[in-house]
């Protein structure tokens, strides 16, 4: 019987830490799926995040979950200031995104992304860090689940599926789907493609964030500044795994990649256990590009 | 023997049907316009002849080969090349240029660039492009940028031309001028042409004969005349029974 | 069918003489900082040919560089061999794997190339480390009598073909084709250009100069560690030159070479991570402002340059 227990304790792992994942994805399958563009940077921006939830740990006590509206908010008005700086440029006046602001966006945050993170290792030292929370265990029977995963995954769950709904039930997230879908499409149901597109990406750094914030759960001693390197490529990941522009998609794919990854750490290292999980990329890529959600 | 062929063409796009069993024959040097209301499929049909789809099932032969699983570079090697509905020209590159690229990867087996720059500067006065034929591509208009696209298909030496809505968008003025370019060009240099066509001014003057797509299915074909007087025709594009005289 | 060279052909040539007369008669110090500078040129010029001319963004080329850094490692540290040897396996190395890696995710659309890239470099580290061959931490080191001229040479004729190469290419039916599948992948194979063919070559002469770079770097430092290799810091240098540059063109890799490299030097005595920093801003601004760099921008200015830089 242990052996099926280790499973469902490995299982129930693999689903919190996916839901976190997911959330952490999230962020750039909204800015993917509606201005696409492709943000290499985000894992950067991931770690901000993290390092938000540090600091107001340290200095204002603030849990994880108390510090993700303010990342929240802070990853608003980055988002704005990313769109105006980076996307603005490349994208008014065009109906699609040609290949040559696609090369010019994947340098910049290319540029960027190790912009931040090389500032990162000056400003906060390489030194590893990590938030202290720990309310404590739930039992159910031999399953021993840690409160916070389960507050965090919940959390996670909510925000996306807080975002579903925002595109789905308001008009301005209907805009959004619009612009996903058709930029031209936009104008004619009555709304600006700029603040559309900046919308888009200001509620996707937001949602990154945030995600940042509550990954810091997973992670007690692993905070630093070159986190990115591992979270983005998660991202990329989960992002074509659940299909560009699927919202759900990010669910599915940060479950999958939880569950995968948990459980190949049964069996190997830590190391390889994501390598693995990044390489499920290529033949996802090859055989369905669109994601392994239909439709 | 029928320059292109194409025998029971069927499309299904996991669930839609967007093409079935579309069979029509092209003769040499004829010019075939291929009509319909919108979605019926024309595009689709068109990008499966050229290579730039794949069919679902039947046939296609190019000049008694068999090209229907071939890719678009290959099919341009056989003499058969599609332009844009809307025009995709090399933006960073030169008018020249656009089309000495036709040049050189078309069927002419003329590989310096120098000789495909100077057929090219021909091929473009043949369109009346002549005098911009060093303007950037992405700055001309839409209107030139079409003509490119034709130049472009010229240029690669084809013989059997699939041209997708190049009347579209154009002024009266515009559009007679192009009807006439068209006429030209079709007679000095003789090649076949399956024409896609809105613009129905432009079918009836340019084609030999005509086929009528709707819900990818062909309901009607004959000569211009034949066609407009069709009631199955009327009532694709009018949905009435009512026949104008 | 070899057109006469213009005059950009005979002024790189000019600057690659003077760059083999310095060595030979200003001595050990200078040659040492112009080796570098080589080896940093001919890495531009081996990303210029899939991102620059095909415009597939490599992230991963670094992994083309430990590739041949590795391979002559190995060889000199194992077998004792020739240096030059590494450097021909490294080539060869890195050509052959551009070939297998190109034929799989050549196929994706630029933005799942980039990424796929990336992943490639990230698993390639991780393997590397699993196994002891490749030395504790990836490391192996080997000592070689101090042969500058060797290296510096070995070098210099690299980047003197990869010079010739990427001019000639330019010129011909292959340049128009590339920049046509650079302009619009999709209209380049309505006019009959056959895309796969070309992308894969652009990418294999990426992996083979890569892989000849690296392995010269690892000759000049004696040795590769795992951590250094395969890192992404390499790979924003060579993005960084041929942007600076200005991609594509025959000037801009060696340039964007001296633009990055001079300051570099200097910068690596302060904070380790200003490089990067630095080198990252300057890619974000030329980017988003410049993104057919300082050759570009001398085009655009005059209309004589225009003629005359390529």
């Amino acid at each position: 019987m242990v052996a099926a227990e280790l499973i469902v304790t490995d299982l129930a792992f693999g689903l919190m830490l996916g839901c976190v994942f997911s959330v952490v994805a999230h962020g750039l399958n909204m800015i993917w799926g509606v201005v696409k563009v492709v943000n290499i940077a985000h894992g950067e921006f991931i770690m901000l995040g993290a390092y938000g939830a540090y600091f107001l740990n340290l200095f204002a006590g603030l849990t994880p979950l108390e510090t993700a509206p303010v990342d929240a908010a802070i990853g608003l008005l980055v988002g704005y200031a990313f769109y105006y700086a980076f996307l603005h440029r490349e994208l008014r006046n065009k109906e699609t995104i040609t290949l040559q602001s696609e090369m010019v966006t994947l340098a910049a945050t290319f540029g960027l992304s190790l912009f931040i993170s090389n500032l990162a290792i000056i400003l906060f030292t390489g030194n590893p860090v990590g938030v202290n929370y720990n309310p404590g265990t739930l039992q159910f029977g031999y399953l021993h689940v840690p409160i916070a995963a389960l507050y965090v995954a919940i959390t996670s769950v909510l925000i996306i599926t807080g975002t579903w709904l925002f595109l789905e039930r308001t008009f301005i997230g209907s805009a959004i789907r619009a612009y996903a879908q058709d930029v031209t499409a936009t104008e004619l149901i009555g709304a600006n493609p700029a603040k559309v597109a900046s919308l888009a990406t200001a509620l996707g750094f937001a949602v990154t964030m945030a995600g940042g914030a509550l990954l810091t759960v997973w992670i007690p001693v692993g905070i630093n500044p070159l986190m990115g390197a591992l979270y983005a490529p998660i991202s990329f990941v989960i992002v074509v795994l659940g299909g560009p522009g699927k919202m759900w998609g990010s669910l599915v794919g940060g479950l999958t990649l939880g569950v995968v990854i948990d459980l190949l750490q049964a069996f190997t290292t830590a190391q390889i256990s994501y390598v693995a999980a990044f390489l499920i990329l290529i033949p996802v890529l090859v055989f369905r590009p669109e994601g392994l959600l239909k439709r | 023997m029928p320059i292109l062929q194409a025998d029971k063409i069927s499309k299904n796009f996991g669930g839609v049907q967007a093409l079935r069993d579309v069979s029509f024959e092209l003769p040499e040097s004829a010019v075939m316009g291929l009509i319909g209301p919108n979605g019926s499929g024309k595009s689709t049909l068109l990008n499966i002849i050229a290579g730039l789809e794949k069919l679902t099932s039947g046939i296609v032969k190019l000049d008694s080969r068999r090209i229907d699983n071939l890719r678009a570079n290959r099919v341009v090697g056989y003499g058969l090349a599609k332009t844009h509905q809307i025009p995709k020209p090399f933006s960073n590159m030169t008018a020249r240029e656009n089309v000495a690229v036709a040049v050189l990867y078309g069927r002419r087996n003329i590989h310096s660039p120098s000789s495909a720059l100077q057929e090219a500067e021909r091929t473009l006065s043949l369109v009346g492009m002549g005098l911009r034929k060093d303007a950037p591509a992405g700055s001309l208009t839409v209107q030139e940028k079409k003509r490119l696209e034709l130049a472009r298909v010229i240029a690669t030496g084809a013989s059997v031309l699939l041209l997708d809505e190049v009347f579209a968008g154009l002024s009266p003025e515009e559009l007679k001028d192009s009807i006439q370019l068209f006429k030209k060009l079709h007679e000095e240099l003789g090649f076949s042409a399956l024409v896609v066509e809105h613009v129905m001014r432009a079918v009836l003057n340019l084609s030999h004969e005509v086929i009528v797509l709707e819900e990818g299915q062909v309901i009607a074909t004959g000569s211009p005349d034949e066609v407009v007087h069709n009631d199955k025709v009327i009532e694709a594009y009018l949905g009435s029974k009512n026949s104008a005289a | 069918m070899i057109e006469k060279p213009g005059p950009t052909l005979y002024g790189l040539f000019i600057v690659m003489a003077l760059l083999a007369v310095a060595a030979l008669l200003l001595g050990v110090a200078v040659s040492s900082i112009l080796l570098l500078l080589l080896i940093y040129a001919a890495l531009a010029y081996s990303i210029n040919f899939i991102t620059g001319m095909i415009g597939y963004v490599d992230f991963g080329h670094v992994l083309f560089m430990a590739i041949g850094s590795y391979a002559l490692a190995t060889l000199v540290s194992y077998y004792g061999a020739n240096p030059l040897l590494g450097v021909g396996l490294g080539a060869l190395l890195g050509l052959v794997f551009a070939l297998g890696i190109g034929l799989v995710i050549l196929r994706f659309r630029g933005v799942y190339f980039a990424i796929a890239t990336v992943v490639l470099v990230l698993a390639a580290y991780n393997l590397v480390l699993q196994f002891p061959q490749f030395g504790p931490g990836g490391e192996i080191i080997f000592n070689l009598t101090f042969q500058p001229l060797a290296t510096y040479f070995t070098i210099w004729t690299i980047v003197l073909i990869e010079i010739v190469l990427t001019y000639y290419v330019n010129k011909s039916r292959i340049g128009f084709g590339i920049r046509a599948i650079k302009n619009e992948e999709d209209a380049a194979s309505s006019v009959g250009v056959g895309p796969q063919t070309l992308k894969l070559t652009g990418y294999m002469l990426g992996g083979l100069f890569g892989g000849a770079a690296g392995a010269v770097y690892a000759w000049s430092i004696s040795g590769v560690t795992a951590g250094p290799a395969f890192d992404f810091t390499f790979s924003l240098l060579m993005l960084a030159m041929i942007i600076i540059g200005g991609v594509g063109t025959s000037i801009g890799p060696l340039l964007g070479a001296v633009v990055v490299y001079i300051p570099s030097y200097f910068l690596l005595t302060t904070v380790a991570q200003a490089q990067p920093l630095i080198i990252g801003l300057l890619v974000i601004i030329m980017a988003l402002f410049l993104p057919d760099g300082i050759v570009g921008l001398l085009r655009r200015s005059n209309e004589h340059l225009r003629l005359v830089l390529e």
